[in-house]
């Protein structure tokens, strides 16, 4: 029950961390803008190599929309818990949280959960946005499945992908215990990496084997695969496969993650690591 | 004498600048990540239509956007950094001219880049091969003529940013990604090949790095030579 209660007051911690500074509106449409750029920019390359080539094909913008708005929001929220031990610190809070008689996992979660609900909230309307700019900068009709079924199993697909994010920020985290210096750089190779092999932009199998086997087994990969079906292809069977894929190894994944983020907790306990000097 | 101590103040800020990332060569791995993997990412997109003759397309972008990831978190809020460090107060309370501390600052950003943008080339034209048809020279002119108005800009950006707090971080993330796309990074936004309608484009053109990427491109891959681009290049000397 105390843990419950972390968590929420995390969650809250999270929120006013991202918009504290200014009014929530604000906050939020600068949060908005970065995600509606990135999903543009992809379907602008593709438009412009495809329609060079003769291959425009306006369900693969769909394919594209899609992919780029998610892998940006699996990036911008799994980096959270790195973040608010290299963040913290500096602010001298997570010292703090580290030294209380609890695991500061709960802390984390928490925080990791307040990004999820915000970007999921950015990638949506990125999806909106970014659908409806397509259709008028390519001049062409887009499709888009927009039923209350296909919102619900792309909410769905949302979820199921958490347990796979909150293990790759944990375990993001774990590393960041130890780092003292660069740690804040992490993010950019995650969201890179996510572009490359969670099938965002391309197929996985463009990539040379055994990297496309790598990109296949990510639950990152049948997390996008799931929703597309939700919102472009509408195949419920093959959404179920994909979402089921995700769910079963992204709590695997979670596993391995809090698994190695109590050793790295009691490591830095045991050799007053948190305290190291921060470059 | 004014000449003597503004050259030693560039001096002395550009040899901090470098000196940080030559000592440190773990910097150079985290400033590739991001140009690294977008340049791939895009360039992978760009094969999998089926034309490859605009990967190059990709490279370039990774390439400059290592330069303009610099200039916005290395320029433009280097002041906030500074506020923050309390090494701000000491510029203001020492001789040292603040224009000669934003030079110094610039010069020693651009040597601090160039390492990631080089391995970002050379990686991108070693997986890829992209087809290249430059025009040396006008590559060489447009490329020194785009850093410098790009710095120019964030010299500017960070008088502004003097005023933000902890807005600052939170103001570049949202900056980042709509100047790359309105400003053409990794595809024209300008001219012909633009998907953007003429008003956009126009306010795209107000930002140096759009003309500096037309240029290179042009430049780059469709052998266009001073001749062809030099209204770009007065534009970009005239920022």
């Amino acid at each position: 029950m105390s843990s419950v209660k972390t968590v929420l007051a995390s969650i809250r911690i999270g929120w006013y961390r991202d918009f504290g500074w200014t009014n929530p509106v604000t906050g939020f449409l600068m949060k908005t803008i970065a995600p509606v750029a990135s999903v543009l920019s992809a379907s602008i390359v593709y438009w412009l190599g495809s329609s060079a080539a003769g291959s425009f094909d306006p369900s693969h913008v769909s394919y594209i929309i899609v992919g780029a708005a998610l892998y940006s929001h699996v990036a911008a929220y799994s980096w959270v818990p790195s973040q608010a031990i290299s963040e913290g610190k500096w602010s001298y809070v997570f010292p703090q949280v580290f030294i209380s008689p609890k695991s500061s996992t709960p802390f984390l979660v928490g925080r990791c959960l307040a990004s999820f609900v915000t970007s999921t909230l950015t990638s949506l309307i990125s999806l909106a946005f970014a659908y409806y700019v397509a259709a008028a900068i390519f001049k062409s009709s887009i499709p888009f499945i927009v039923t209350p079924l296909s919102m619900i199993l792309l909410l769905g697909a949302l979820l199921a992908n958490v347990p796979a994010t909150l293990g790759l920020g944990i375990l993001l985290a774990a590393y960041t215990i130890f780092a003292s210096k660069f740690e804040w750089a992490l993010p950019t190779y995650v969201a890179g990496l996510l572009m490359v092999f969670s099938e965002a932009l391309f197929p996985v199998s463009v990539l040379p084997w055994p990297l496309s086997a790598f990109g296949n087994v990510l639950p990152f990969t049948q997390f996008i695969r799931a929703a597309r079906e939700a919102v472009v292809y509408g195949s419920v069977s093959a959404y179920s496969y994909y979402v089921g894929y995700s769910l079963l190894g992204g709590l695997l994944f979670l596993g391995v993650s809090l698994w190695a983020y109590r050793w790295a907790e009691r490591q830095g306990r045991k050799k007053g690591i948190i305290d190291r000097k921060v470059v | 004498m004014e000449s003597r101590l503004w050259l030693r103040a560039l001096y002395a800020r550009m040899w901090v600048r470098v000196m940080s990332v030559f000592n440190e060569p773990l910097w150079i791995a985290v400033n590739i990540g991001f140009p690294f993997f977008s340049s791939v990412g895009l360039g992978l997109l760009y094969s999998s239509t089926g034309l490859r003759s605009f990967v190059g397309f990709a490279i370039l972008g990774g390439i400059m956007i290592s330069f303009w990831g610099n200039v916005l978190w290395s320029m433009a809020s280097q002041f906030y950094w500074d506020k923050q460090v309390g090494l701000f107060e000491i510029y203001l309370t020492s001789p040292a001219p603040m224009t000669a501390i934003l030079i110094g600052m610039s010069l020693g950003g651009v040597v601090n880049t160039a390492p990631s943008a080089v391995l970002v080339a050379v990686a991108g034209w070693l997986f890829f091969a992209p087809p290249l048809s430059p025009s040396w020279l006008a590559v060489g002119l447009t490329f020194a003529l785009t850093l410098a108005s790009l710095y120019a800009m964030g010299m500017m950006l960070s008088s502004l940013y003097l005023a933000y707090g902890r807005e600052a971080e939170s103001i570049n993330e949202a900056l980042h990604e709509p100047v790359s796309l309105i400003s053409g990074v990794y595809f024209p936004s300008i001219g012909n090949f633009s998907p953007f309608p003429f008003s956009v484009q126009v306010f795209a053109s107000l930002i140096p790095l759009t003309i500096g990427m037309d240029a290179l491109r042009r430049a780059l891959f469709f052998s266009q030579g001073l001749s062809s681009i030099y209204l770009h290049l007065i534009v970009l000397s005239m920022r």
